[in-house]
């Protein structure tokens, strides 16, 4: 569509103002992570420090966990993902494919779960999960996690499935395949997009959580998970936020380059030249 | 290879009976085309014999062979699909091969064979391209060849030529033709399109709402039809229908068509008093003939070397079933041989042979 410099101008500039809002936050984590304690309380607040103090990530780096709180929330991430997605996987297949009484029911009824307030399902978990020996452990909250993902994966799965054209399973059971193997062969491989999307979904889901990690592991020092750990540098009477900036950061990082691997999954159009 | 016999299969979703009992008897080798408007059952037929739908009842046997509740890839059949349904994530090569790697065939093998079918399809030079860089022509030969290299019993094919552009359709029609002929596998194919039927099949199954109206090969379906539908669906432009009053010229019947008594003396009436009338456009001459009448064309259509002369007779004009009521509305139609020049508006003079006259009963529909 052809537009006049003025149009262009307003686009760019409409463009610039929202990425500004949205990229704002993490430039003042850097600057905050970079600035002296007394840089920060100056008001008017300045927005680059006079020297950057990247000391600060080698001392938080140092004196801290870091890694071992990132190792226990990549854990947890990972084993909510891995549960999340061979449940969604089939369940959001068999949504998408099969027709069996209900089964319109059925999903609603998993979609409703998703509307459920994580705080209101605190309670009964902790409850459960103290009966059978979980709390204090990290698969309690892989399994809180994934009781908040897989609802809305299940979802994500199941939309993404009604685009795949039914012919191409079809295709596959002409030639051979049962119907699992279909599922296996030809659309798993086809949803690949898809299943990136929403692994990445189920992924930050799980590595931003705070509130189930603080009520299953306060206790479990060894079992904290960054967000958690991060929290406790927050002193009673004095707190370094330039260090918790710093902190943050580094818990940021994993989650970018997640992000960059799996950017070629997330194009989608792999579906192209299957049909006419 | 092997014949198809088909008993008494019918499918119903719930109450609703979409495909009335359907016996067909197919011989070792024969193109049958299923044809007929949309919804009528030819696509639920063809998944059926595909293992791809159960039947709600009946037999279906491939050679000795009782299919009925075999798996789809037990049936020994191979499917080409409307959309082609290749898989995106492979070769052109790996999609060919599939189904020979599905039943555990040496890789050697597979090679071999994928290589003779592009070969035979002219799809070799493609071989290690993905579909989406294909056009939709060469996805269509992907496609027959992900069929014949597993040399099955029987080949089905689902509308395969719906999505090319019509040249290309033409030239693929003939492609089918020849491969058909060439590796001689009994073909089930299903249309829309009555003119790739006709120009296709051996014989050719007309569907309508679930129900077999005839089974027949191309000509005796053209020149015999067996009800008003067929003689309707069967021709381009479609047969006209006319309301004819019977009468009597002495002891000889007569029906009234363009305002003239016309002897139907050949034609056994088995007792039916209301008539309809079918006349093919192309079974109207421009000039005077055996039965003459003037008609004033409210359209003229110059294909060149001939003209599709259309005029009313709203009093007699009967609609046909398989035309839109867009279709319907344009009226009669002549399909003249003529290159002179014909405007809407002048009258002309026109005539037909009372032996082109087809009869149906008004209420059962059959033809007379």
């Amino acid at each position: 569509m052809y537009q006049t410099t003025p149009q262009k101008i307003r686009l760019y500039a409409g463009v610039a103002i929202v990425c500004a809002i949205l990229v704002f936050p993490i430039y003042w984590l850097f600057v905050t992570a970079l600035s002296t304690t007394a840089e920060l309380k100056a008001l008017p607040p300045s927005f680059w420090p006079e020297v950057a103090q990247w000391g600060t990530f080698a001392k938080v780096w140092g004196e801290r966990p870091i890694l071992h709180w990132l190792m226990n929330s990549t854990l947890a991430a990972a084993g909510s993902v891995t549960l999340s997605m061979i449940v969604s996987v089939l369940a959001g297949y068999s949504l998408s494919r099969f027709r069996v009484r209900g089964g319109n029911e059925l999903g609603l009824f998993i979609l409703t779960a998703k509307m459920l307030p994580a705080t209101l399902l605190v309670i009964p978990l902790f409850s459960i999960f103290r009966n059978v020996g979980l709390i204090g452990s990290i698969w309690s909250l892989v399994i809180a996690h994934s009781t908040l993902i897989i609802p809305f994966t299940t979802w994500m799965l199941k939309g993404y499935f009604d685009t795949i054209p039914r012919e191409l399973e079809q295709a596959a059971m002409v030639d051979g395949c049962s119907p699992m193997g279909a599922m296996v062969r030809v659309i798993l491989p086809v949803a690949t997009p898809g299943l990136a999307a929403t692994a990445l979904y189920a992924f930050v889901l799980s590595w931003a959580d705070y509130a189930y990690a603080r009520t299953f592991l306060i206790n479990a020092q060894d079992n904290w998970t960054a967000n958690l750990g991060i929290t406790t540098m927050k002193g009673e009477y004095v707190t370094d936020w330039n260090e918790i900036s710093a902190a943050a950061v580094f818990v940021a990082i994993p989650i970018l380059l997640i992000y960059m691997f799996l950017e070629r999954y997330l194009v989608g159009g792999l579906t192209a030249g299957a049909e006419k | 290879m092997a014949n198809i016999s088909i008993r008494n299969v019918h499918k119903n979703y719930g109450a609703l009976n979409v495909l009335k009992p359907f016996s067909l008897e197919i011989s070792d080798g024969e193109f049958i085309v299923l044809v007929g408007p949309s919804g009528c059952g030819k696509s639920t037929m063809l998944k059926i014999l595909a293992g791809l739908e159960p039947a709600s009842g009946g037999e279906i046997r491939l050679g000795e062979t009782d299919v009925t509740d075999l798996a789809p890839g037990d049936r020994d059949i191979a499917m080409v699909f409307q959309n082609y349904a290749l898989y995106p994530h492979l070769t052109v090569a790996q999609n060919i091969g599939f189904g020979l790697r599905m039943r555990g065939m040496s890789k050697t093998d597979i090679d071999a064979r994928v290589r003779e079918a592009a070969r035979t399809l002219a799809v070799e030079s493609y071989l290690q391209r993905r579909p989406k860089d294909l056009s939709g022509g060469q996805r269509q030969r992907v496609a027959l060849g992900r069929a014949i290299v597993r040399e099955p019993r029987a080949f089905l094919m689902d509308e395969p030529l719906s999505n090319l552009d019509a040249k290309l359709r033409v030239h693929m029609r003939a492609e089918i033709g020849a491969l058909h002929k060439r590796v001689g596998v009994t073909t089930v194919y299903v249309t829309h399109d009555q003119v790739e039927a006709m120009t296709m099949a051996d014989r050719v199954v007309i569907m309508r709402d679930g129900i077999i109206q005839q089974i027949a090969d191309p000509d005796t379906l053209f020149n015999a039809p067996a009800n008003l539908f067929v003689a309707g669906f069967i021709g381009s432009p479609g047969m006209n229908f006319l309301s004819a009053d019977l009468s009597a010229a002495g002891d000889r019947p007569t029906v009234d068509v363009f305002g003239q008594k016309v002897d139907v003396s050949n034609h056994h009436l088995n007792g039916a008093t209301k008539l309809i009338a079918g006349l093919r456009p192309e079974h109207i001459n421009l000039g005077e003939g055996p039965v003459t009448f003037k008609v004033t064309p409210t359209l003229v259509e110059s294909l060149g070397s001939e003209k599709y002369v259309y005029f009313d007779d709203a009093k007699h004009q009967v609609a046909r079933a398989s035309e839109t009521d867009e279709d319907n509305s344009k009226g009669l139609i002549a399909r003249l041989a003529h290159t002179g020049h014909m405007a809407e508006g002048q009258e002309l003079t026109l005539s037909f042979d009372p032996a082109h006259l087809y009869l149906f009963d008004a209420e059962t529909e059959q033809a007379l």
